[in-house]
């Protein structure tokens, strides 16, 4: 036990030798926290818990932080909300937010929701695509529309409250049609439903589908994105289709409330910075991930007209009364 | 055939092989206790299984069942108290074979024909899967919704004695499968402001709680078992003759634990009774049975170990538990976010190429750990029972807050424990609460789907091949097996 100790004591030693040996000159004790913990409401594997391992892979160097992923699961992002806006503010603690965050907030209404935490900086945006099986006799959005005016159309998204079936029920008021919109238990549900022709078309992030893409079993029809993507230029987004419609997915951090705005000055640098380094880059363009950095004043206004948009949204559907 | 070969590399290059041996270990000691059954051994695991490899976890689960079957026939023929339930026709040999001091021989016996058992398990498991996985793209939300509805159905052949009381189980785990956001809205339900109940009821908790911890309470207020006398503690291997003899009654027990492991809710206790009996039926010495007869030691321990393979495979072709000790493993695959069923043989090939190599192995090292263990359930049986359960407790409840670092969680578990135990005092049986918490929110989901698909035309469920044949054979299920339940009342008031 006590060889199993020490040996553990020297890796530790190493880990921590290396890390300060490969900072940056001036990044060495430029942090507060020798341990930064970073929360989210994903399970390990999970899409947010890949996103900060990566990212704390790459920013802990550069930091000279330690840091640390706690997967606080359970009731939809509500406990890891909790547990990082009762966090003390000093910048040792920081959740992975993305718009479930805000549903969870808005339509189970926990004790803590968004409004109670921090926005500190967004990093990146995940792209949501429209995908058809190979073997569908749809071309473009258009022909999807095309059986969906004649109220047939079967459209799906992963999960009920999500960005993916809002977007679908505003592309449907955007051409004017009624289609059954169904929510499933998760991707893989719904990538089956697709493959098996239940379903016209699907919503996701173009990463959850790669592999059947690469297979040649499903196809993409059009991008959910303000413009085409760097990784997929051949396919057009639905503004460009014709439906006037465009959402984003963030994934950005939020620290307790009353976080001090030197602790956010140095993230928001230590994240521009960390989006421009080259091996990085590499990682998460492969994952198609669009860097989309955004300091706290221009995130936090992000926050709160996606929260304004996607309440006005469940009011409308009927969600919230 | 590429299965085998793929299966037998990841014997080599993964930790499978190990995950098969602690599990063969880790059930023979549980299976040795009296009261803790092969379902409970694996419930106890089951947190642990968490961060694991997923294929390694589910392996050691799979393996727990094989160990248990065959420990739980060590204190049936050593102190006549079976330590599974079936190993109760173990013990009607058994027993008396110690009696007359053939006790180690009477051991052999059991091991030699549970890994028997265990191999042509393997095989028919294997060879029922794959044909039932061609159907994993077909599967539409129709389809879902009538696999649901079979899975319920079971709950007919397995209500016990009582159909209503099994029924009422069934209809309690479908409220508990309400709970949390609802699967097409989104709104919460039933969640009284708890954000902790928002994802539902997490059937690894009910399990948990209904089988370990309540049967851990009933023990409690139980006097201790019988002490086993270490002499007995070597295995005799049977010779040439003895295992010519054997052939027969292990034929009956495979045949008997094959078909009897494929049908959701039949289980290892009937398989082994059933064979028991079949094999004195068919024996050239059946006067020998009760009194000390090798076969009918034969018989029962491999059909139950041929059940411990062939049990997966309803759990495996459409995700419905036909066992408590299936309905474990369930929870190990869910624990993972491996679902089992057609959707599982698209997406993890691997992990049930995993569990195929993993249950290989389980078998071989079922030979050198059977005996090896022996010793250590002798020393077990023999400790202080107390000690031994506060120590079993310690084990749930650390192993379920391990989960999610929740407390609430381990309410939840306490609370499902005293559930179990009033239920079982009354009476109702446990199996059917799971059926309905696994596949409650499946039957609700997909039925909703279905309907806004059709825009709310229930045809919709007659014009999908796929479900009509499983409506089909569900109303089969139900009205054969409350069929039976008439004619044998019919039968108890005649005589």
């Amino acid at each position: 036990m006590n060889r199993v100790r020490a040996i553990l004591g020297i890796l530790a030693a190493l880990a921590t030798g290396c890390a300060a040996g490969d900072a940056p000159p001036g990044a060495e004790g430029g942090y507060p926290h020798a341990i930064v913990t970073l929360v989210t409401h994903s399970s390990p594997g999970g899409g947010s818990d890949v996103f900060l391992r990566e990212m704390a892979r790459r920013l802990g160097p550069r930091m000279g932080v330690d840091f640390v992923v706690e997967n606080v699961t359970g009731g939809g992002g509500a406990r890891a909300m909790s547990r990082v806006a009762n966090a003390p503010p000093d910048g040792s603690v920081f959740y992975a937010a993305t718009p479930s965050f805000i549903f969870t907030s808005l339509m189970s209404r926990p004790a803590n929701t968004y409004a109670d935490l921090d926005p500190i900086v967004n990093v990146f945006l995940d792209q949501e695509v429209v995908y058809t099986r190979a073997e569908s006799g749809f071309e473009t959005l258009a022909d999807v529309m095309r059986i969906a005016r004649t109220g047939a159309g079967r459209w799906g998204a992963a999960s009920p409250g999500s960005l993916e079936r809002q977007a679908l029920e505003r592309l449907a008021r955007a051409a004017d049609v009624e289609a059954a919109i169904i929510s499933h238990d998760g991707g893989g549900d719904l990538i089956l439903n697709v493959l098996n022709g239940t379903l016209d078309i699907g919503v996701g992030e173009a990463q959850e589908i790669r592999g059947q893409l690469d297979a040649e079993r499903l196809r993409l029809l059009a991008v959910f994105s303000e413009a085409r993507l760097p990784g997929l230029p051949e396919v057009p987004t639905v503004g460009e289709s014709g439906y006037d419609v465009a959402v984003t997915k963030f994934r950005g951090l939020m620290g307790p409330p009353n976080t001090p705005p030197d602790i956010v000055e140095t993230w928001e640098g230590a994240v521009r910075d960390l989006l421009e380094d080259p091996e990085y880059r590499e990682v998460y363009s492969g994952a198609m991930l669009s860097p989309a950095f955004m300091p706290r004043p221009e995130f936090a206004r992000f926050i709160e007209a996606f929260a304004a948009d996607t309440e006005a949204f469940l009011r409308e559907s009927g969600v919230l009364d | 055939m590429e299965t085998v070969v793929d299966g037998l590399r990841m014997l080599v290059t993964t930790p499978i092989a190990l995950a098969a041996a602690a599990g063969v270990a880790w059930g023979i000691l549980g299976g040795a206790l009296p009261g803790i059954s092969p379902s409970i051994s694996m419930a106890l695991l089951l947190p642990f299984t968490y961060g694991m490899e997923p294929r390694s976890a589910i392996v050691l689960l799979a393996a727990t069942y094989v160990g248990a079957e065959y420990g739980g026939s060590i204190p049936a023929i050593l102190i006549r108290t079976p330590g599974t339930n079936a190993a109760a026709a173990t013990l009607l040999d058994g027993y008396p074979m110690k009696l007359a001091g053939r006790g180690g021989e009477a051991l052999g016996i059991s091991l030699y024909s549970g890994v028997l058992g265990g191999f042509v398990g393997l095989l028919v498991l294997m060879a029922l899967t794959r044909p039932l996985a061609e159907l994993a793209l077909r599967f539409t939300p129709m389809s879902y919704f009538a696999l649901g509805v079979l899975g319920l159905g079971v709950i007919a052949s397995l209500a016990g004695p009582s159909l209503l009381k099994g029924l009422a189980a069934g209809l309690l785990g479908l409220m508990v499968a309400t709970i949390g956001s609802d699967p097409v809205s989104g709104v919460p339900r039933f969640t009284f402001g708890q954000p902790d109940l928002l994802d539902g009821v997490a059937p690894i908790l009910v399990m948990v709680g209904l089988f370990a911890v309540s049967e851990l309470f009933l023990q409690a207020g139980q006097g201790a078992w019988q002490k086993a006398s270490s002499e007995s503690a070597r295995i005799r291997w049977p010779g040439t003759r003895l295992r010519r003899r054997l052939v027969k009654p292990q034929l009956i027990g495979s045949v008997v634990g094959a078909v009897e492991g494929v049908i959701p809710g039949a289980g290892g206790t009937i398989a082994s009774f059933l064979s028991y009996n079949e094999a004195r039926r068919w024996s050239r010495a059946p006067e020998e049975f009760g009194r000390g007869s090798p076969e009918g030691v034969a018989a029962p321990e491999t059909a139950n170990n041929t059940v411990a393979a062939t049990a997966l495979v309803p759990l495996l072709s459409f995700g419905i538990p036909g066992s408590n000790s299936a309905a474990i493993l369930l929870g190990g695959f869910l624990v993972h976010g491996l679902i089992p069923g057609p959707r599982l043989f698209e997406e993890n090939a691997d992990a049930i190429t995993g569990l195929y190599a993993g249950l290989f192995a389980a078998n071989v090292s079922l030979i050198v750990i059977g005996g090896a263990a022996l010793p250590v359930c002798l020393w077990l049986v023999n400790r202080s029972k107390p000690v031994l359960m506060a120590f079993i407790y310690a084990l749930i409840l650390s192993g379920i807050y391990s989960i999610n670092g929740s407390l609430f969680d381990l309410g939840l578990t306490l609370a499902a424990g005293m559930a179990g135990v009033v239920m079982r005092v009354l009476g109702f049986p446990l199996l059917p609460v799971v059926l309905g918490v696994v596949l409650g929110s499946l039957v609700e989901s997909n039925y909703r789907r279905a309907l806004l698909l059709s825009g709310g035309d229930h045809a919709i469920f007659l014009e999908d091949p796929v479900a009509v044949v499983l409506l089909s054979i569900a109303a089969l299920v139900v009205v054969g097996s409350v069929g039976t339940r008439f004619r044998s009342r019919r039968k108890e008031a005649h005589a």
